[in-house]
């Protein structure tokens, strides 16, 4: 088991240090274009970014310098359930890659066989067999009862 | 008796096929999701929503409240058979039903805890019936400043969300308003935060959002965590008479303490399931069965959980305040369907409403009428490999994403969400907050700029109508009755599990 309080703290901080930035900067970038363009309106579309970046600002420093956090052990996932979960993201984002161009039936095929094999551990030919099935489901769920317009891809398929 | 004639009505809409079906669809596929180890009533939301948005909103609404009541009654089952709370509702269920379990008595639990939950649901729907438009009556009245007033009191929620923490909260709340900000901004339509990104400029999709953090987050958690399926048998799910006698008081306080706590915005189920287990047992004669499979011990904080999340949508319909995660996916619903939750739903959207109101009744006769002889079903289906049952959930939250826009920047969205999703609940940063915001945001803003616009930019405005006022001094005093409330329960829970969870 390992201790990330240190590093999820810092994580967070920083995210929220950096956002908050980027909010004052969008901000006033929107303040300097609302004095040009509205006459006399005293707020506008960069008063919430600025409050909001403003808060996230101190929120940030805050978690980075002072406040004391209660302490979360979260131990690294290790061994087959990380091996698991690596493949499985890894298909999922190559699903979000393809999608476009192989079209629903040709790429949910690949990609739910794909994890079923990754994250189920089965053999490819029941792999295989869950995937075809489930493409099938999910295709009378979205397309034929939902009406749902899926993707064709290049080949139209 | 104009309540009355309005139910009356909305009972003649939630009867129709269609919504009947749209009832029972939910109340299924809720329980369905909820009886599944792990997940909870929010994860189930998270994963249905998508389906339901080719609907129109009455029949869409009535699935998506179908999916939260089933989800609420699929997670005691696995708090009762499996010592499994999928909420930190479910704790209280664990600390009586699984040794009742343990002792052959599962069935027994099962059925109270349907019995106690029915009644509770009921009579919160009962509550809502006539204290709703009540409320809503009194909101009419309000302007831009006590809009904002409003939202600052949906912000005291944030506090009984933050699994302990105040500062992660409002972390996870200010993350939550920064993604809102995303888009064309309110006032002239000009883009903000998108760097000239076309798909940036319609904002993020709140669906993409709560598929990514609740959906596909829960499949990489399960994966991390052993999964165990419920092996026992069910046999009988029907309590005897001296059950009922023994558990029936008990349904009836839990009820009560439900409720009433549940009115308060920000008081979730998970903090009034363990005050109601707490009276339960201070009340008792033998208090020393507590824990030991006494059947009050499952009764107590099963109604306590259904009359709080009846409850619960009081203040969400009469004023637009969630007061729990699936609550804020709900609002999130109605605002998909461009209904606005408050006081001008009841004077805009009248059949809406008591459809809706009508169908919660009508939801919780399916889930007794089905569940009592459904639980073997429900306890089979547990037993579905997670190998299975984790590429499904992710194939469904990937489509479904992508369904609602046709837009792959939406499922990109969710992809990215759900890797935060999964570090920041893997390290007990509670995701609730940010949808909360993430949902509220834009209105904030908006009675935020009109109230100020109206004062020339001054903030007392906020401090000089008496109705703003009050909602803002409100809102301070729930604070702090919130923090107090989550203090006592973060203790409990620490006691009872050894750990913290998200309220």
């Amino acid at each position: 088991m390992s201790t990330a309080r240190g590093t999820e703290g810092r994580v967070v901080g920083g995210a929220l240090v950096l956002l908050g930035v980027l909010s004052l900067w969008e901000g006033w970038r929107l303040h300097a274009l609302r004095t040009q363009m509205v006459a006399g309106a005293v707020v506008g579309d960069d008063t919430f970014p600025l409050i909001v970046g403003a808060v996230m600002l101190l929120l940030g420093a805050g978690i980075l310098f002072v406040a004391r956090l209660p302490q979360v052990k979260a131990a690294r996932p290790y061994g087959e359930p990380r091996k698991r979960m690596i493949l499985g993201a890894a298909v999922l984002a190559a699903y979000w890659v393809i999608l476009p161009y192989l079209g629903y039936t040709g790429s949910t095929a690949l990609v739910s066989t794909g994890l079923f094999r990754a994250m189920g551990g089965y053999r490819w030919p029941l792999a295989l067999l869950l995937g075809g099935v489930t493409t099938g489901l999910l295709y009378l769920l979205f397309r034929v009862w939902l009406l749902q317009p899926l993707p064709t891809g290049l080949l139209g398929l | 008796m104009d309540v009355l004639s309005h139910l009356a009505s909305g009972f003649g809409a939630a009867l129709t096929p269609t919504n009947l079906l749209m009832a029972l669809l939910g109340s299924l596929l809720g329980t369905l999701v909820g009886v599944l180890p792990g997940l909870g009533p929010t994860a189930a939301i998270a994963i249905l929503f998508p389906l339901t948005t080719v609907l129109p909103p009455v029949p869409a609404i009535i699935m998506l409240a179908g999916i939260y009541y089933g989800a609420m009654y699929g997670g005691s089952t696995t708090a009762i058979l499996l010592n499994i709370p999928g909420e930190v509702a479910s704790v209280p269920t664990c600390l009586d039903g699984y040794p009742m379990a343990q002792q052959g008595r599962g069935g027994v639990a099962l059925g109270i805890s349907a019995i106690g939950s029915f009644f509770a649901g009921t009579l919160g729907v009962v509550g809502l019936t006539f204290f709703a438009p009540f409320l809503a009556d009194q909101a009419l009245r309000f302007g831009p400043p006590e809009y904002f007033g409003l939202m600052v009191l949906a912000f005291t929620v944030i506090a009984s969300l933050s699994a302990g923490s105040l500062v992660k909260g409002f972390a996870m709340a200010f993350l939550g308003y920064f993604i809102s900000l995303i888009g064309l901004g309110p006032s002239t339509a000009e883009p903000r935060f998108t760097f000239g990104w076309g798909p940036l400029m319609s904002g993020v999709d709140l669906i993409a959002l709560v598929v990514g953090l609740y959906a596909i987050s829960e499949v990489f958690i399960g994966l991390e965590e052993a999964r165990v399926a419920i092996t026992q048998k069910i046999r009988n799910v029907f309590p005897r008479l001296a059950d009922l006698r023994e558990a029936f008081p008990a349904i009836l306080r839990g009820t009560g303490i439900g409720f009433f706590l549940g009115l308060l915005p920000g008081c979730a189920p998970g903090v009034t399931v363990f005050m109601a287990y707490d009276v339960e047992k201070k009340l008792s004669k033998r208090p020393e069965r507590f824990g030991k499979g006494a059947i009050e011990g499952v009764a107590s904080p099963e109604a306590a959980n259904n009359a709080t999340s009846s409850a619960g949508f009081i203040p969400l319909l009469a004023l637009g305040i969630p007061a729990s995660a699936p609550l804020a996916v709900l609002l999130g619903g109605l605002l998909v369907y461009g209904l606005q939750p408050g006081p001008l739903l009841f004077q805009k959207n009248p059949e809406f409403v008591w459809t809706v109101i009508a169908s919660l009744y009508v939801g919780n006769v399916i889930l007794l009428i089905l569940n009592l002889p459904l639980i073997g079903m429900w306890v089979w289906l547990t037993r579905i490999p997670y190998g299975i049952l984790g590429p499904v959930i992710l194939l469904l939250a990937f489509i479904g994403a992508y369904s609602v826009r046709n837009s792959m920047f939406d499922v990109g969205v969710s992809l990215v969400c759900g890797a935060i999703g999964f570090f920041l609940r893997r390290h007990q940063w509670p995701l609730a907050p940010m949808l909360l915001a993430f949902i509220l945001g834009p209105l904030l803003e908006k009675y935020l700029i009109q109230s100020l616009s109206m004062s020339g930019g001054s903030p007392l405005i906020f401090f000089q109508r008496g109705i703003s006022l009050a909602l803002i001094v409100g809102a301070a005093l729930l604070l702090l009755t919130s923090l107090a409330l989550v203090r006592y329960t973060s203790r409990r829970v620490k006691e009872e599990t050894a750990e913290e969870m998200a309220l």
